[in-house]
């Protein structure tokens, strides 16, 4: 923070002078200033980074990162404020009221049976003998593999109107089509935020809460809702955002399901190109997302939850007696639904006439030429972010961190309507190429990129600099050798991440690939939507393959 | 499982050289690619279903050695054209619609063609100026499912389907179909504003479901699901080579004596003015219209040619054998974007 509680942004004149001087460039003639001018400038720079202000480079990168992470949500605000009152009234009037019921409605119940199904599978698997519980721990995170588009292609071959189940029955039994439909299938492939959170704060919750209940002759049911919930509800707070937001920005599950959300009805308003439109409809939804940014914000800081020191005992374990088959049972009907079932029929396809021909590796191909450099992109540009908001602590630095994270809450029909006119009007010559689907990508997986780095370098102590200084080494060289050897797996960890978000990405790149250019996912989308299931089956399931990758960092977070 | 394993320095090279690909590649595509460096490649939009059209992109491929670009889309292709006009990406467009073509050509993205094969096609199916011309035939029937429905019960004029009798019994598609937005604009030319209109809304009204596209309608129809629906020709022809299911037929409308007749439409190919590879093109355009690959064009689709010189499927009659609406494909072009307003204001949705 600023002394004197002033801020010194880049707004004021005397700000850009001074940050042109500490970068070390000249001054052009007419912003020469006096000497007691140039003080105050240099005072005010330094006051501003607590006398410690960052290399001019490692400034640039951040301000390009956090810069390039903004653009979509401002042009959408720019084209929504451009629409008119006129083009305003008319959505509000006409389709704004229905999407909004439609989204709302679904993320909400998608969100409160995410967390029961969430919260329960943690507790049978943490705090009680279900048999193998060890492997349930891992094999119940496996559903986050599957991307929902995937999940409901399969729900479509087995309870669709001709699916299997008509044929053995007669008759379809459910409409998958609706409603219920798209928020089973959801639920099914997003509980696992939750049940990950919830099992981690189980594990580390201290016992002796509880046994202090118990001891006081509280009933073992009234013990969990009185004691053991409240200490899981910022947990299942964090975990509950997470599945909403999902459900916010989805498009894959939602459209293949036909039910319509706001992400579906920008996406087809930009079909017709009326950005406009799309525009109006994603300043909508970008208001719901920061409503639920806002509780989380809120949820995180009551996630301190203050336990009194001393020995960490692993929580008891009780017995389940005659409940031990139902609960397994339960534990096995959600991995039939989420995790057998799906993975079954896209190898059932793939067994009966899954083609894997040239092409199949020509997607494959294009998927990794996209996804990789976005990886190595994000990786690049979280870098110069992270390091600047440990080492050079200040508004500046904490506004492109903030900035870097935009991507977070932004649905991927909002990204490729935010690069789309950008590309075409004013960088004619990289529209027609995979340049948009690529930044497109970093802009919505910087964040991730970022947190891990941001991981990687709070264990560094900033001692460690001073000591390589104090040795002789420019900080530039402290930086490279002794800073960047230690954040390195965090980073590439963190990296791999987007990696495998960009190859299951396909809103964004439906919207933005050139000709010739279609990836995996967007090729999976195109067969399921036509029927041709066996052609979809073996891209989806390499999707699945590559998807399980990174979950062994994610398992081994919440475990530790 | 070890939990010490962390992604290390062969990553790091392998996500280097990932990079150092991907920039390889755009460097390729945008310079080297071009048809003024060798056969270089076209670039293709289509609007039709991808399984009709990759056989023929891969022949022409293998035939010219121009490597080919394909995007396949829905009519939204339409509006990505006119808003690339000022920064054309595609060479030709293949499109289900000679609407959306002559539409397209009023708006002045297509370029003129004077090849001496487009003028050897007959006036009615290509534009005045040779910019689009139209390959095969495709007519709007209604497809019933035998198990449900006799021929007898079935309607035999689409105005019918406007009866509540028909309630819940038949499936259209969403109101922006390619396919549907020509049809009724020929139900427009033919009966004017209100009378499509009163029609659209009580059809809306009637429908049992309305879907995205045909292809659902012919596998819900042949699974039984609704009695009939309205499709066009052809994905009747593909239900019946179905190894199951398949116990369909098909009505073709208004065939009583001074009747309306049957709405036929064509599939074409445009070629877009200022294109990236005009010479491509151009050779693509003469390439197509040779009888051997029309023949490909419709082999998957099941289509009736346009040219007599080329053999149908055998399940398809041919179109002198019925009553076809007296109108000219190009009187589709002008009303194309109004006719999706009537659509919406009868309550039909554009897209689902």
């Amino acid at each position: 923070m600023c002394v004197n509680g002033r801020t010194a942004q880049g707004s004021s004149p005397l700000a850009e002078v001074a940050t042109k001087l500490a970068a070390g460039g000249s001054l052009p003639r007419k912003h020469r200033i006096g000497a007691a001018g140039r003080r105050v400038a240099t005072g005010r720079w330094l006051a501003l980074w607590r006398g410690n202000p960052p290399n001019a480079a490692i400034l640039a990168l951040a301000g390009a990162g956090a810069l390039l992470a903004v653009i979509p949500i401002a042009y959408v605000l720019m084209r929504a404020a451009q629409a008119g009152a006129a083009r305003w009234l008319q959505m509000l009037d006409s389709r704004i009221p229905a999407l909004m019921a439609s989204t709302a409605n679904l993320t909400a119940a998608v969100t409160a049976a995410a967390i029961v199904l969430g919260v329960a599978l943690a507790w049978l698997v943490v705090r009680t003998d279900l048999p193998g519980r060890r492997l349930w721990q891992w094999v119940l995170a496996l559903p986050l593999a599957v991307p929902p588009y995937v999940g409901s292609m399969a729900y479509v071959v087995v309870l669709g109107p001709i699916g299997w189940v008509r044929d053995w029955l007669g008759r379809p039994l459910v409409s998958i089509y609706s409603f219920w439909g798209a928020a089973l299938v959801l639920v099914l492939f997003t509980y696992p935020y939750v049940f990950l959170i919830a099992s981690a704060v189980l594990k580390r919750l201290d016992p002796r809460y509880e046994e202090v209940a118990l001891t006081t002759g509280m009933s073992r049911r009234a013990t969990f809702w009185r004691v053991t919930l409240p200490f899981l509800r910022p947990a299942v707070g964090a975990g509950g955002v997470l599945v909403a937001l999902y459900v916010l920005s989805d498009f894959g599950a939602v459209g293949m399901l036909r039910y319509t959300t706001f992400t579906t009805a920008i996406y087809y308003q930009m079909g017709n190109y009326d950005l406009s439109g799309a525009a109006v409809l994603s300043v909508m939804l970008m208001s719901l997302s920061l409503v639920l940014l806002w509780i989380e914000g809120r949820s995180r800081e009551r996630l301190v939850v203050h336990q009194a020191g001393g020995m960490h005992r692993p929580p008891p374990i009780g017995e389940l007696g005659g409940w031990k088959a139902p609960a397994l049972a339960f534990v096995l009907l959600v991995f039939i639904s989420a995790v057998l079932l799906p993975l079954g029929v896209l190898m059932y396809w793939t067994g009966t006439g899954g083609t894997l021909g040239p092409r199949f590796w020509r997607y494959a191909a294009n998927s990794l030429l996209t996804a990789g450099p976005a990886a190595a992109m994000a990786m690049a540009l979280a870098l110069p972010v992270v390091y600047l908001r440990a080492r050079h602590p200040s508004t500046v630095s904490r506004l492109a961190h903030r900035a870097a994270q935009a991507g977070y809450a932004l649905p991927g029909v909002i990204v490729a309507l935010g690069l789309v006119v950008l590309f075409n009007r004013y960088l004619p010559a990289l529209y027609g190429t995979a340049v948009p689907v690529v930044v497109a990508y970093v802009i919505r997986y910087l964040p991730q990129t970022v947190r891990a780095g941001e991981a990687a370098i709070s264990v560094v102590p900033a001692s460690l600099d001073e000591a390589a200084r104090s040795l002789g080494l420019s900080p530039w060289q402290a930086s490279v050798r002794v800073v960047w050897p230690l954040i390195r797996p965090g980073l590439l960890a963190g990296g791999l991440l987007v990696l495998v978000s960009a190859l299951k990405e396909l809103p964004a790149t439906l919207l933005l690939r050139p000709p010739g250019l279609d990836t995996l996912a967007v090729r999976v989308w195109i067969e399921a939507s036509e029927g041709y299931f066996q052609a979809a089956a073996p891209l989806a399931l390499l999707i699945v393959a590559l998807s399980i990758l990174p979950l062994r960092w994610m398992l081994r977070d919440v475990r530790s | 499982m070890s939990n010490s394993w962390r992604p290390g320095r062969g990553l790091l090279w392998l996500m280097v050289l990932i990079a150092l690909v991907g920039i390889g590649y755009f460097v390729y595509q945008t310079v080297l690619a071009k048809d003024t460096f060798g056969p270089g490649e076209l670039v293709v939009y289509s609007s039709r279903n991808e399984n009709f059209v990759r056989p023929l992109v891969e022949r022409f491929e293998q035939e010219t050695g121009i490597r080919v670009r394909l995007l396949s889309g829905n009519e939204a292709l339409v509006n990505k054209l006119i808003e690339e006009r000022t920064n054309v990406q595609a060479d030709v467009y293949i499109s289900n619609d000679a609407g959306q073509l002559e539409y397209l050509r009023l708006a002045e993205v297509l370029a003129a063609n004077d090849s001496a094969k487009v003028a050897a096609v007959p006036g009615m199916y290509r534009a005045e100026d040779g910019a689009w011309v139209g390959l095969s035939a495709r007519t709007r029937v209604l497809m019933y499912n035998r198990d449900l429905i006799t021929e007898e019960e079935m309607p035999k004029t689409l105005w019918e389907l406007a009866d509540p009798k028909w309630q819940g019994r038949f499936m259209i598609t969403r109101g922006g179909n390619g396919s549907m937005v020509a049809h009724v604009a020929a139900l427009r030319a033919h009966w004017g504003d209100a009378k499509t209109l009163e029609w659209l809304t009580a059809v809306r009204a009637n429908a049992g479901a309305v879907v995205n596209g045909h292809g659902d309608i012919r596998r819900a129809v042949g699974g039984g699901e609704f009695a009939f629906g309205l499709v066009n020709n052809y994905y009747f022809h593909q239900q019946l080579r179905e190894p199951t299911n398949n116990n369909v037929a098909a009505v073709y409308p208004d065939q009583e004596a001074g009747g309306m007749g049957a709405f036929v439409n064509a599939a074409g190919v445009a070629l877009l003015r200022s294109g990236p590879n005009p010479v491509n093109g151009r050779t693509f355009l003469d390439w197509v219209l040779a009888p051997e690959h029309i023949a490909e064009f419709i082999s998957v689709s099941l289509e009736v040619p346009l040219n007599p010189a080329v053999a149908a499927a055998p399940e398809a009659r041919p179109i002198d054998t019925y009553l076809v609406m007296d109108l000219s494909l190009r009187q589709l072009g002008p009303v194309w974007a109004d006719v999706r307003q009537l659509i919406e204001q009868a309550g039909l949705d554009l897209n689902l």
